[in-house]
């Protein structure tokens, strides 16, 4: 085995043994899952208490109309044991004098003016059951005056709620796969962006280590400083796809056995998803290249630090540009020539975000993703060297910041 | 016929500068196999450079530094052991797993590794630790395993940069011990320290650094002669008095000094001059060579030999 060999089968095997690389691995992703997951139970257990309080809101509460505009529905005034009150004022004192829970106040323009809700204290609640009520009572009263009107129940429904699309595209006259070819690219994109952000630390813990343990002259005396630096990468790049592929197997698992029950927003059925081969080779090879890129500037970063700590301080300072392409999402969507996305394609620290995103919404021309790798590769070249020299000379610099300067 | 001297490590015109710090300005002197070398200087002086451009972590600015003939590269590892003087090892990995990672790297396999590590452990009673982080070890302890990272795969030079600073006396008598094993296997030894006992018990050579060049250079007899001889030690009791014309006061204690005499001047001049003094009574008169350390306080404080 060469010197390299054993630097990576070094630092894979003891970093698999850090609980930290699992939390990292395991925790954080089921961290977000559940918070997903609590967020989507909370949205429906939010709605499903909206409607069910909206019932027995009507059911239990003693409520007062004064309807100027003239649109709530006799029956459902009738059926819901509602009082009309003869004026604002009339409405407001019931309340006052608790004979009513609640009184709603539909003045002639309502659809400018909106409806006033006067009603007894509930307590601080985001969703007052009285204002929903108001609400629903109008809205059930207008469904069923254009329903009469028209009498066509299908025009209520569709003014209450849109109805669903399936599309058709066509490019050069053959069908595309349209949103749904997004998704597979879309998912190396992700996958980039999450990687950048799990191994940052073990990548700057990777090189203030030795300086910190004070264990780097001994080691840069029995292994060249580029081979260490390399081993060092590939390493962490192994840690990357032990990481992804325990985040992708319970995936695959899931997509198995759920591939014939899913659809995916948009109406894409899950085993429907499209793979592009040259869409995916791209996306792979930004990805592979970019995240080498940032490894390698992030390990350079921590050699010019005394420790792992004030270097995770200003990791931002790296991490940022693999995120600042999003908030220019809109250009590289609508006009992917614009100036701002052209820099972004060019510039190596933007470039794979930006690339695998218009490689995701199929923006990108073949001679953009040439030229753009051609850069990137000669970056991660020459973030290599630079991760090397700032080693070799940081590594020695024991408890004191460097500054880049210093290195040349 | 005496065997000629082979080198082992070669310094040629070495100077090298950190900005317009001229740290080491012209240095040449060489080690010979088989032999103990003291690299000797006060704190600054470039000891430390001078060990870290003999193995390529620092470039030169002028000059050449060479061992066995070919300028320090890594694939050079297994033929050099090296204790750094600012050391430490992956402190929150188990013993013997960074003993066998750190001889690996020195070009052991991993089987020779773990045999090797499990060894030396044994010999110093860290057997029963090598699966314990390094942090739960003590002080002493992880000094211990920092020699053995040093010397497991043998090497024929052995550099040790103030190996005993921080050492406890067992941990001292170790290294020793380990020193004189290795050299009578034939290894070389550069010592780097400013620890004079040490070398007047070790070392066959030495060299004092002063002011990035060399000061003395040779034997310990050599650099003796060279810096002039003897010395009057002397007991007393009373006031010692001061007489530049007879003698100068180069180590002085409540009841203890040392004299270094003027030239033209004998020791029976001075010993006449004490013994007319009244208020000094002496009770010890010796006249000796000066030990290192008088050398060294005398070369460092005084500013040198002429």
């Amino acid at each position: 085995m060469t010197k390299m060999g054993r630097v990576i089968s070094f630092e894979v095997v003891r970093s698999l043994k850090k609980r930290s690389f699992w939390f990292a691995t395991i925790v954080i992703p089921l961290i977000v899952i559940v918070i997903g997951l609590i967020d989507y139970a909370s949205a429906h257990n939010a709605n499903t208490t909206v409607q069910s309080q909206n019932q027995s809101y009507f059911q239990t509460a003693k409520i007062g109309i004064y309807d100027q505009a003239g649109l709530i529905n006799a029956e459902i005034i009738k059926k819901q044991n509602i009082v009309s009150e003869p004026n604002v004022q009339a409405g407001v004192a019931a309340v006052k004098a608790n004979k009513l829970t609640a009184f709603f106040y539909y003045p002639q323009n309502v659809a400018k003016e909106g409806i006033s809700v006067y009603a007894q204290d509930q307590g601080v609640k985001f969703s007052p059951p009285y204002n929903s009520a108001a609400e629903t009572l109008l809205r059930e009263s207008v469904d069923l005056h254009v329903s009469l009107l028209t009498r066509n129940h299908q025009i209520a429904q569709i003014l209450e709620k849109s109805p669903p699309i399936t599309d058709a595209t066509y490019k050069n006259g053959q069908p595309t796969k349209g949103l749904a070819a997004i998704i597979a690219p879309g998912i190396i994109w992700i996958t980039f962006l999450v990687l950048v952000v799990m191994l940052a630390y073990f990548a700057v813990v990777a090189t203030t280590e030795e300086k910190e343990n004070r264990a780097a002259e001994i080691l840069l005396t029995s292994i060249k400083s580029r081979s260490l630096i390399l081993g060092k990468v590939l390493s962490i790049f192994i840690l990357a796809l032990v990481q992804v592929v325990i985040i992708v197997i319970p995936l695959l698992i899931a997509y198995v056995i759920f591939k014939n029950h899913i659809t995916l927003p948009g109406g894409v059925a899950l085993n429907h998803i499209p793979i592009s081969a040259s869409v995916v080779v791209t996306g792979f090879a930004f990805l592979l290249f970019g995240l080498m890129l940032y490894i390698s500037l992030l390990m350079g970063f921590g050699s010019l630090f005394p420790s792992a700590q004030e270097a995770s301080r200003y990791l931002f300072i790296i991490i940022i540009w693999s995120l600042i392409p999003i908030y220019a999402l809109a250009y590289i969507v609508s006009s992917p020539h614009s100036l701002i996305v052209q820099v972004f394609t060019y510039f190596p620290l933007t470039a794979p975000s930006t690339v695998l995103l218009r490689n995701a919404v199929g923006t990108i021309s073949t001679t953009d993703v040439l030229i753009s790798f051609a850069i990137l590769f000669v970056s991660v070249v020459t973030a290599i060297a630079f991760v090397v020299r700032a080693f070799q000379y940081g590594a020695m610099q024991y408890g004191r910041r460097i500054s880049i300067k210093e290195l040349f | 016929m005496p065997q000629e001297p082979i080198p082992k490590v070669e310094i040629k015109s070495f100077a090298i500068q950190f900005g317009s710090k001229e740290v080491i300005k012209d240095l040449s002197f060489t080690v010979n196999k088989g032999e103990v070398f003291g690299f000797l200087g006060a704190n600054g002086a470039g000891k430390t450079t001078t060990i870290r451009t003999l193995l390529g972590l620092f470039e030169p600015t002028h000059g050449s530094l060479s061992i066995d003939g070919l300028r320090y590269s890594p694939k050079m590892s297994s033929e050099v052991g090296y204790l750094p003087e600012e050391r430490g090892l992956y402190r929150n990995e188990p013993v013997l797993e960074t003993m066998v990672y750190f001889a690996m790297l020195h070009g052991i396999g991993k089987t020779e590794a773990i045999k090797r590590s499990l060894t030396y452990l044994r010999r110093v009673g860290l057997a029963d630790k090598a699966r314990e982080r390094l942090t739960k070890l003590s002080g002493g302890q992880q000094q211990k395993v920092q020699l053995g990272v040093t010397i497991l795969h043998e090497p024929s030079l052995m550099i040790l940069d103030e190996p005993t600073e921080a050492l406890d006396p067992v941990n001292r008598s170790l290294l020793m011990d380990i020193i004189s094993e290795r050299r009578q296997k034939g290894a070389t030894v550069m010592l780097v320290t400013h620890r004079m006992e040490e070398v007047e018990q070790l070392c066959d050579r030495i060299l004092m650094l002063k002011d990035g060049t060399s000061a003395l250079y040779g034997s310990i007899e050599e650099v003796k002669d060279s810096f002039g001889g003897h010395v009057i030690a002397l007991n007393f009791t009373g006031e010692l008095p001061t007489n530049t014309k007879l003698y100068t006061i180069h180590t002085k204690r409540p009841h203890y000094a040392e004299l270094v005499w003027a030239e033209k001047v004998t020791t029976d001049d001075i010993f006449k001059y004490l013994a007319s003094q009244s208020d000094l009574h002496v009770t010890v008169f010796e006249v000796r060579r000066p030990s290192l350390n008088d050398i060294f306080i005398q070369l460092y404080e005084g500013g040198g030999h002429d």
